[in-house]
């Protein structure tokens, strides 16, 4: 680990302060970062901590969507009697992730500014057409991922909440890489009110919609339906786990076992 | 063998290997080459069974394809072949000493409940699954090892083990033993052997071990041979315990020591009530008042070393059932049943933990290990456990575990060892399972680890 400065922000407002300032990294849930600090691939210089900002946890249904703070963890996420009802593939998503400290440390936040290629809930605001909320705007999912551990966030923008719209029917299915259980790959499939929505985690460099199982589906919302489409291979990940093809091959797959999943 | 030699790199795929190619069959001749080469990659060094899984693996995947090419059935084509003439000397070296294959085979297959496969074989595929049964009937060559052989085949250590009995005045027992118990219970095991054989309470025996300032010279926990070779060792040091005990007892009983019997912790003159315990003795032994201190020395502390005359030869039957679902190529055990002779048991419950651990390994190397480094740079892929795939709970069934006993004949607990014995036939088993459940689909060669990408990389070629 190399040498970091720390400071533990009172606000959203200090916070964004301290981070223009040094031009350092947030620390939320520490899941991913602290880890990446310990391998020395991270170097942030200074970490400001927004872990005691008041404000930034809790989870509430708001008309017709779930709001979720930014520091609400994945166990907070898991349990919540809100998010079970509402969003059940939602919860399961979150009861899914890592493992129990994980759950239990890492926030849903974190884990967006994050936007690791392998993580579960892009998936879920990519697909669920969640709506992003930063200090300083309002980010709607397709506009926030933007690459490999890359968003559309500003250098000093800080996520608040998350909030995701009830969809119709939804299931997430993933299929676990054999050693680091991250998703080899992993589906969300939504059927919102603005139509089908599918997003892919774990087979290519980030996030994103599968149009081709998503235009299926919207035609017919069946198992067969998204497994007979066949996904290209190009611009998915080849590693020693799975080749691009294996990935591209799982996407249909599991994207027919979510909807038959979504029920 | 990789950039260097370590410590058992070439015994392993040599003489733990080559000499256990004649299995638990009656096949006349075997020859078998090696060739050893070194690589630019980590060495290689001896792991869980080491070199046994290896011969296992050839041998029972090749009886396995033999009872698919003639149609004979998979047990049939072992019992055919099995040995029952003891002891049996192999063509490759090995002089087995005893065993009863069939008994094994025989349980393994109840366990597994053989007869209900095809019922549930037509469930799974009524379901879009792919279900298969594989057989290992495995050997191995433990209790290593007389030394004289292992070093005319090449090695260069003794490989003997030390244990020393301490009795104290109080009639407790201090046990020092080279076998080091790294989680393995020798403490348990080794104070029940002791507790047995003196007829004292088990409270009363501690175990030293690990420590080579207080230890005699030994060799170590290794090759599934700490009960066989280390426990052998103590009983020869309690055999020289209750000699002269019987010496110091004879003395105070005013007997010859010919007549002095030593049983259930008491030393008595044959046919009579008059006795003396094994406390009272060890007392005399160092409070020699009355002692013939002209013949003997006080003090009761005795010093055995054992080198074994054999090797020992644990042997089984593992079953393996598993069900793999062919859109994403994973392998699911449903079933894994254990049947195995290691000669006589002490404790069952330490041995039943050690086939557990055993079959958790081998089913790893089977399913999900594998070493990887990059064609280009030599970089290993597999540097942590984000990559390299270790196998937890919830990749191995529930085991079905037994065990037969046909006692070693040369070690005086009649023990052969159990370390290993998962390791060993669970790779061969699972692999035999994986290739019946994808027969169907023309899949006719599969390498481990059978990862979920390879298996359904080997059913699309299949397809093509």
């Amino acid at each position: 680990m190399y040498v970091f400065e720390y400071q533990r922000a009172k606000s959203v407002a200090d916070a964004a302060a301290a981070l223009a300032k040094t031009g350092g990294k947030a620390l939320a849930g520490g899941q991913s970062l602290v880890g990446a600090m310990k391998l020395r691939l991270a170097n942030p210089g200074t970490l400001v901590d927004i872990a005691g900002i008041a404000g930034l946890k809790g989870i509430k249904q708001e008309g017709a969507a779930v709001v979720i703070g930014a520091m609400s963890t994945h166990a907070d996420v898991a349990s919540s009697a809100v998010v079970k009802k509402a969003i059940p593939a939602l919860a399961a998503l979150a009861e899914g992730i890592g493992d129990r400290q994980v759950r239990n440390r890492g926030t849903i936040g974190g884990s967006l500014a994050n936007n690791d290629p392998a993580a579960d809930y892009p998936a879920a605001v990519l697909a669920l057409g969640a709506t992003v909320q930063t200090n300083k705007r309002k980010i709607a999912a397709d506009e926030f991922f933007k690459g490999m551990y890359e968003t559309a966030l500003g250098a000093d923008e800080i996520i608040t909440a998350v909030s995701f719209p009830v969809p119709k029917k939804a299931a997430y299915v993933k299929f676990p890489n054999p050693a680091s259980r991250f998703a080899l790959v992993g589906v969300f499939v939504a059927q919102t009110q603005s139509g089908v929505r599918v997003a892919v985690t774990g087979a290519a460099a980030h996030v994103h919609r599968a149009t081709a199982i998503e235009n299926a589906l919207a035609k017919s919302f069946t198992a067969d339906a998204a497994k007979a489409v066949k996904i290209p291979a190009d611009h998915l990940n080849t590693d020693l786990h799975g080749s691009a093809e294996y990935r591209a091959h799982l996407v249909s797959v599991l994207a027919s076992r979510a909807v038959t999943a979504a029920g | 063998m990789g950039a260097y030699l370590s410590t058992f790199a070439s015994c392993i795929p040599t003489i733990l290997y080559a000499t256990l190619l004649a299995g638990q069959y009656t096949t006349p001749v075997i020859y078998c080459e090696v060739t050893a080469v070194f690589t630019n990659t980590a060495p290689v060094d001896a792991y869980r069974g080491a070199g046994r899984p290896e011969a296992t693996y050839v041998v029972e995947r090749l009886v396995h394809a033999a009872a698919v090419e003639t149609g004979i059935a998979q047990d049939e084509l072992r019992r055919r072949n099995f040995i029952r003439s003891f002891p049996y000397q192999t063509p490759v070296a090995l002089m087995y000493d005893t065993g009863d294959y069939d008994a094994c085979l025989d349980e393994a297959m109840k366990m597994a409940d053989v007869k209900g496969f095809a019922a549930r074989k037509d469930d799974a595929v009524k379901r879009g699954k792919l279900r298969g049964l594989g057989y290992a009937s495995y050997i191995e060559a433990c209790g290593i090892a007389p030394s004289n052989i292992a070093g005319a085949l090449g090695a260069r250590a003794g490989l003997f083990e030390a244990g020393e009995v301490r009795v104290n005045p109080t009639g407790g027992v201090t046990v020092f033993t080279g076998s080091h118990s790294h989680g393995q219970g020798h403490e348990t095991t080794f104070s029940q052997i002791v507790a047995s054989r003196l007829g004292i309470p088990i409270e009363t025996v501690e175990i030293v071990h690990g420590d080579t300032g207080r230890v005699p010279f030994g060799m170590g926990t290794y090759g599934s041979r700490s009960l066989a070779v280390g426990g052998t060792a103590i009983m020869k040091a309690m055999d020289k315990i209750i000699a002269k005990g019987r010496k110091i007892a004879a003395h105070l009983l005013e007997a010859a020591e010919t007549d002095i019997e030593f049983k259930d912790g008491k030393f008595t003159v044959a046919g009579t009530d008059r006795s003396k315990s094994f406390a009272e003795v060890a007392l005399t032994a160092y409070v020699p008042h009355n002692y013939p201190l002209d013949k003997l020395e006080p003090g009761l502390d005795e010093t055995a070393f054992y080198d074994p005359t054999n090797f020992t030869f644990p042997a089984g039957t593992h079953i393996c059932e598993v069900e793999i679902d062919p859109e994403t190529g994973v392998v699911q055990i449903v079933n894994f049943s254990a049947c195995d002779d290691f000669g006589n048991i002490i404790n069952p419950m330490i041995v039943e933990g050690q086939v557990h651990g055993g079959l958790a390994q081998g089913i790893g190397q089977a399913l999900l290990e594998c070493c990887v480094y990059d064609k280009e740079s030599g970089q290993l892929l597999t540097g942590s456990y984000m990559d390299y795939a270790m196998p937890r709970s919830d990749d191995l069934p529930s085991f079905k575990v037994a065990t037969k006993v046909t006692p070693c004949t040369h070690n005086p607990l009649g023990a052969k060892g159990c370390g290993e014995a998962g390791a060993i036939g669970a790779p061969a088993a699972l692999m035999n399972a994986v290739h019946d459940a994808l027969s169907a689909s023309g899949v006719k060669y599969l390498d481990m680890p059978a990862t979920p990408h390879r298996v359904w990389q080997a059913l699309q070629s299949a397809r093509q």
